[in-house]
């Protein structure tokens, strides 16, 4: 670890007081004392690297303030296979090398079981093709700490979807290891950033039943969001009303999306056009949790939905609790 | 004496891929005699699409790839479009094409600098960056502009991917693409808001990115020799320019072959083929035409033979290149040779080409004008999506279900779907006549001068800018029907 005493501060008091977390300022403040440590091994599996392409799209008032911070000044991540330098033999050197010492292991992607593993090696040693599947088997009951970069590696996620046909298991089912999960479809680069900060400090996130930090993962989406109190959408081609009758799946998702937003608070999936701001305009989709997306199929039109476009077929349930009819 | 030696794992690519070369002394000279491309993943999304409601192929088949979400995205709602026999909203077809050419750019600097330049320059002394291999970097000390701008690179590839968010929703995992048209409704604020973004990424790609690859291309011009390929080039065309079924595009569709480099063919996806022979697919299913095929795997362990999980797809039997320089060559843009160095200029011509389209583009939108119209699958139907993903041609084919087979909302399902990606197209293996492919094909004769770091292989090999994740589908670009065999992985 490269981090400056300033930088580490600055980084973790601001993630602390965005979070609300001040009573963890102290553990990382003692912390501090700390001037290495451990590397980082970041292993893909089944993977389709949304999640790299997401945590480079990190920027933050707060050291690491984007990606080059967090590589070259902040974390020492001794094996990405997108963005490192070494290949082949080199590569797979500084691999064994960090494996050797005390690292945290973080892995981007599903494990495939079937044929053994073999629909995903991931590199050459002595002249023999390891597969994902053997390689977090020995990485991960020897890591510090081991983490789930995004659905995939976190539940199973697209590539495990019905009817899974590579086998795709989570990474922790895939090594009776458990781990912190960091979920997303692809993860924003905030909660990845944000749990290896912990870590680096010493401190373990409190962790939901999925495995997942509370700090980020604690409210529902549709409790945040601002259509919450507005009508119900019939049409794409409306704006700014609660689309849960289209498909939205914000009730049941668990992320802070709607406060956080993406890509440099520009927008997020539902997000609403306002006079000065930006708007997708279109669903959440449910990419946090735990049976994304076949808990949520179909994504893009709810059940009983007519050919002539959406029908209202979850209103009756919703006023059950709100009578008001509102989608609040 | 001949010596085999294994590059693997290939870094600094978008997903999985091992390299095996065979270098030897011939003529005095020690070269690659000999070359095995294996993509090593696969997943099988077309298998997981088949019973879903086609609305959810855009979002499904983003996840194929996390570098070119916007191109299958784009790909898919064609397909269900095609179908349906529907056509997008003006403003529809312009943001999309803004949000694709966003994307385009954001991968070719993220390209030239992450994961191409590393193979010429000397890295920031962290990880993970270094170590390299001890090999010819920095051969002139203006490179050292190169290096500067890495770091000025990750800040714009960044800021690429907040302009796409602006109507996309977020990048990558965008929400904005649907069938139909786009969800989002372009304010003259949010326009306002992409224009800043554009013009600062122009000004990057005029003073730094075009300027770099021209100081590359001429500190390494022995590169301009070396890596030519299969010298055939395919272009599926990209960037509609006006609402047609048959539109103009920016970037034309066709096909170069034949050693005729001059003559622009034009493109039948009915002369594709795919060869198994060195795939693990079963050898029943080999050299059909992809609307015969089926495709069964087998365990790799079965068929020791083989070397890789992407088919050997060949159009009228021969191997062809997709890519920035296949669309800037079909196009008439750029047609100074096929070579390592000619992949890169060209890829950065393309960057500045459809940046300031983008401009154009931009201004064509009308705030607050329509932008989505309601898109239902019909039964037993079939639709194509052909675009281009920043490294080459991207197809989708898509049928439906018959109305006695119906999602599980009561809609048509996906029946069939299949994918051929651009680097299915590159990083193929030999097909049964023992043809490599095309980055095979350019590996072999590419002058190796320390075999146990053979920087000459990965230059080639990241000249092409390879996507595996993309690339390990397969491929019966039909949309007929195909018996689905129980049990058996399907892509």
């Amino acid at each position: 670890m490269k981090v400056t005493r300033r930088e580490f501060f600055n980084y973790c008091a601001g993630s602390a007081a965005t979070l609300g977390l001040a009573s963890t300022l102290g553990p990382l403040q003692k912390a501090l004392a700390a001037s290495s440590g451990p590397p980082i091994i970041w292993l893909k599996g089944a993977s389709c690297t949304g999640c790299t392409v997401s945590l480079a799209n990190r920027i933050s008032s707060s050291a690491p303030v984007d990606l080059a911070d967090l590589l070259i000044h902040t974390i020492d991540l001794v094996y990405h296979p997108t963005l490192m330098g070494a290949t082949g033999d080199l590569a797979v050197q500084s691999l064994l090398n960090a494996a050797a010492g005390k690292f945290i292991l973080a892995v981007e992607g599903g494990i495939p079981t079937i044929y053994n593993g073999k629909t995903c090696t991931i590199y050459t040693q002595n002249g023999i093709d390891i597969t994902a599947l053997a390689a977090v088997q020995v990485l991960a009951p020897k890591a510090a700490a081991v983490l789930s970069i995004g659905t995939c590696a976190s539940f199973g996620g697209m590539a495990g979807a019905n009817p899974n046909p590579t086998q795709i298991k989570s990474l922790s089912a895939a090594t009776s290891v458990s781990t912190i999960n960091i979920p997303g479809c692809p993860p924003h680069p905030d909660w990845i950033v944000w749990t290896i900060a912990q870590l680096l400090s010493g401190v373990t996130p409190t962790l939901d039943s999925s495995n997942r930090p509370t700090a980020l993962y604690g409210s529902t989406v549709h409790s945040q969001c601002s259509r919450r109190s507005s009508s119900w959408a019939t049409s794409l081609a409306s704006t700014g009303l609660c689309n849960g009758n289209l498909g939205c799946k914000g009730r049941q998702t668990h992320a802070d999306c709607p406060t956080r937003l993406w890509n440099n608070e520009t927008n997020w999936c539902v997000g609403t056009v306002s006079s000065s701001g930006n708007g997708a305009d279109s669903l959440c989709q449910g990419c946090t949790e735990s049976g994304f997306p076949d808990k949520f199929a179909p994504l893009f039109s709810t059940n009983g939905a007519t050919p002539s476009g959406h029908k209202v077929v979850d209103k009756p349930s919703c006023m059950t609790c709100h009578t008001s009819g509102r989608p609040d | 004496m001949a010596q085999i030696t294994i590059v693997d794992p290939v870094t600094r690519i978008e997903g999985h891929m091992k390299v095996q070369v065979t270098i030897d002394t011939v003529g005095g000279k020690q070269q690659v005699t000999d070359a095995q491309c294996t993509g090593t993943q696969f997943r099988g999304f077309e298998k997981i699409l088949i019973g879903r409601d086609t609305k959810d192929a855009p979002y499904i088949t983003q996840r194929i790839c996390g570098v070119c979400p916007v191109s299958h995205a784009t790909a898919a709602s064609m397909a269900i479009e095609h179908a349906a026999g529907v056509t997008v909203p003006t403003n529809a077809r312009i943001l999309r094409n803004l949000v694709l050419g966003a994307n385009f750019i954001q991968s070719h600097i993220l390209h030239f600098y992450l994961l191409a330049a590393l193979d010429y320059i000397t890295p920031p002394a962290s990880a993970p960056f270094t170590p390299v291999w001890n090999v010819d970097l920095m051969r002139n000390s203006s490179m050292q502009q190169i290096a500067t701008n890495f770091i000025t690179a990750i800040t714009m590839r960044r800021e690429a991917h907040e302009m796409a968010a602006i109507f996309a929703g977020r990048m990558p995992g965008l929400s904005a693409i649907q069938a139909g048209g786009f969800s989002a409704k372009p304010t003259s604020s949010m326009i306002s808001n992409f224009s800043g973004y554009l013009n600062k990424l122009i000004n990057f790609i005029n003073n730094n990115y075009v300027p770099d690859a021209q100081l590359l291309s001429s500190a390494y011009s022995d590169y301009h020799q070396i890596g030519k390929g299969s010298g055939n080039l395919i272009a599926y065309g990209v960037f509609d320019l006006d609402d047609t079924s048959n539109p103009s595009r920016l970037l034309k569709r066709g096909v170069v072959y034949n050693s005729n480099l001059t003559s622009v063919q034009t493109l039948s996806t009915s002369k594709i083929t795919e060869s198994v022979t060195n795939s693990w697919y079963d050898n029943t299913t080999n050299n059909l035409n992809p609307a015969k095929g089926t495709t069964i795997t087998v365990d790799p362990a079965t068929k020791p033979s083989a070397y890789s999980w992407l088919k050997a797809p060949r159009y009228n039997s021969k191997p062809c290149e997709a890519g920035p320089l296949a669309r800037m060559w079909v196009n008439g843009d750029y047609r100074q040779g096929i070579s390592v160095m000619d992949r890169h200029m060209a890829r950065s011509l393309e960057t500045q080409k459809v940046a300031n389209s983008m401009i154009t583009w931009l201004n064509q939108l009308t705030a607050g004008a329509s932008e989505y119209t309601t898109c239902v699958s019909p039964f037993s139907k079939s639709g194509e999506g052909l675009t281009e993903a920043p490294r080459g041609a991207l197809g989708h084919w898509m049928t439906t279900s018959p109305s006695t087979t119906l999602a599980p909302n009561g809609m048509a399902a996906i029946n069939n779907y299949q994918v051929i990606t651009p680097t299915c197209w590159n990083a193929s293996p030999k097909d049964t006549s023992g043809i490599h492919g095309p980055m095979e094909q350019a590996l072999i004769g590419t002058p190796v001068s320390n075999a146990s770091q053979p920087i000459e292989v990965l230059r080639v090999v990241h000249s092409f800018d390879p996507c595996m994740s993309c690339a390990v589908h397969v491929m019966r670009p039909d949309g007929k029907p195909v018996t689905i065999i129980k049990g058996e992985p399907e892509f």
